[in-house]
């Protein structure tokens, strides 16, 4: 792997012999110009003869927009769990709650062991690019105002019901909305099924103890969830903001 | 000298005055991002610098990962390989896995006010001698009976993270 990276770079090397061809080019273009002049005064200062290696090197790989790695479908990143299929209606409460289309929904939540993906521990700590932010996404609505995410059911930590952070931002990226979606108790319901994973439901907050979720009387924040532990669980959830 | 192995760490400033494609792309998605999310930890909008942010609201330290995801996918680009930094033959030579992303400062207002940090992580190399200003380093792999080396000199934004002394 490293001896490939090292002839890599050879091969880099060796190709770049046309670039002093094209320095030579370029002079005897400027021998023997006509008076007339061309071109305008450069902007460009000097940066020659500071102590430094210049790049020789062929330019490339040639960079490319790309989109913030949060945009994608499926956020589970390797993490293992309970399949979860998140499906997310936004409505516009400015037009009878019609669906909107266009708008970004973030969606992040915990693994099944209760943990975010971020930053840990000291200023120090480098992350691995690969799969830093497992558990994200992004995803834009469709014409009926849906977006669809594949995850895991999430896991809980101490303090707080389980439950899914949403953000809904308009096409702009200007915030509409921040909320919570909460998950339906009881026997025979997912909560029940997962039954926190290995950690069991000792010491867990119920949405009527959570600081978050007890004022919701009607259960407007909470989601409707279907499925087995083998099949997976679907959850679905309408969210209307002002648009 | 005994052998000791390193990990080098090259802190890449990016401003509104860098020029190159990659270094703009990156400027403008991680302002866009930081923009996007600092709402988050900022509602209503009551503070426009990042510096207000995190003085005013202190998990707006967070902002520092949740922006990074703006940039990963440029970091794919690079290959695998830290740019900039060039061994004395000039050729990038030093590889990473790892990162951390800093916003350095920004104003929600004024994008040519954000500027931001990546710190590339190198893999670990073996330290094997110094010659002159130079330090002569190699992949940290199983020993071979003959290895390749890159001499390189340490330049602005580049330190020693790590070190361990081996045999």
């Amino acid at each position: 792997m490293e001896r490939k990276n090292f002839i890599r770079s050879l091969m880099i090397g060796a190709v770049s012999t046309p670039v002093i061809i094209e320095a030579c080019k370029k002079s005897s273009i400027t021998d023997g110009t006509s008076t007339s002049g061309s071109g305008t005064a450069g902007t460009t200062a000097s940066t020659n003869g500071t102590c430094t290696v210049a790049p020789t090197e062929t330019e490339g790989p040639f960079p490319t927009k790309v989109p913030a790695s949060y945009v994608r479908s499926d956020i589970t990143d390797g993490r293992t769990g309970y399949k979860m299929t998140v499906k997310i209606t936004v409505g516009n409460l400015n037009n009878n709650c019609a669906a909107l289309a266009g708008a970004l929904v973030d969606i992040w939540h915990c693994d099944a062991e209760g943990n975010y993906s971020e930053y840990g521990g000291s200023g120090m700590q480098s992350t691995n690019y690969q799969s830093v932010h497992f558990l994200r996404g992004r995803q834009t609505t469709d014409a009926n105002g849906l977006v669809t995410f594949t995850t895991i059911f999430p896991g809980w930590y101490t303090g707080r019901a389980t439950h899914i952070h949403v953000h809904v931002y308009n096409a702009a990226g200007t915030s509409l909305n921040v909320t919570q979606i909460a998950f339906p108790e009881g026997s025979g319901t997912s909560l029940a099924l997962v039954n926190g994973y290995t950690k069991g439901m000792t010491g867990y907050t119920y949405n009527n103890a959570d600081n978050v979720f007890s004022d919701d009387k009607t259960g407007v924040q909470i989601a409707a969830v279907s499925g087995t532990l083998t099949a997976g669980f679907d959850l679905t959830f309408k969210l209307n903001v002002k648009a | 000298m005994p052998k000791k192995v390193i990990v080098l760490c090259y802190r890449k400033i990016i401003d509104s005055t860098n020029t190159n494609p990659w270094d703009r792309f990156v400027h403008e998605d991680s302002f866009a991002e930081f923009k996007m999310q600092a709402q988050y930890y900022n509602q209503p909008q009551q503070y426009n610098t990042f510096a207000e942010m995190l003085l005013h609201i202190p998990e707006a330290e967070k902002l520092h990962f949740l922006v990074s995801a703006a940039i990963t996918g440029y970091l794919r680009q690079l290959n695998g390989i830290i740019p900039d930094v060039l061994d004395n033959l000039g050729r990038r030579f030093l590889t990473f896995e790892h990162f951390k992303f800093e916003i350095i400062n920004s104003d929600i207002r004024h994008p040519e006010k954000h500027k931001i940090a990546i710190n590339f992580f190198s893999k670990p190399l073996i330290w094997h001698d110094t010659i002159g200003d130079q330090l002569l380093v190699s992949q940290h792999k199983e020993e071979e009976a003959e290895i390749f080396t890159n001499l390189f000199a340490v330049q602005p934004f580049v330190s020693i993270h790590s070190i361990k002394n081996i045999d």
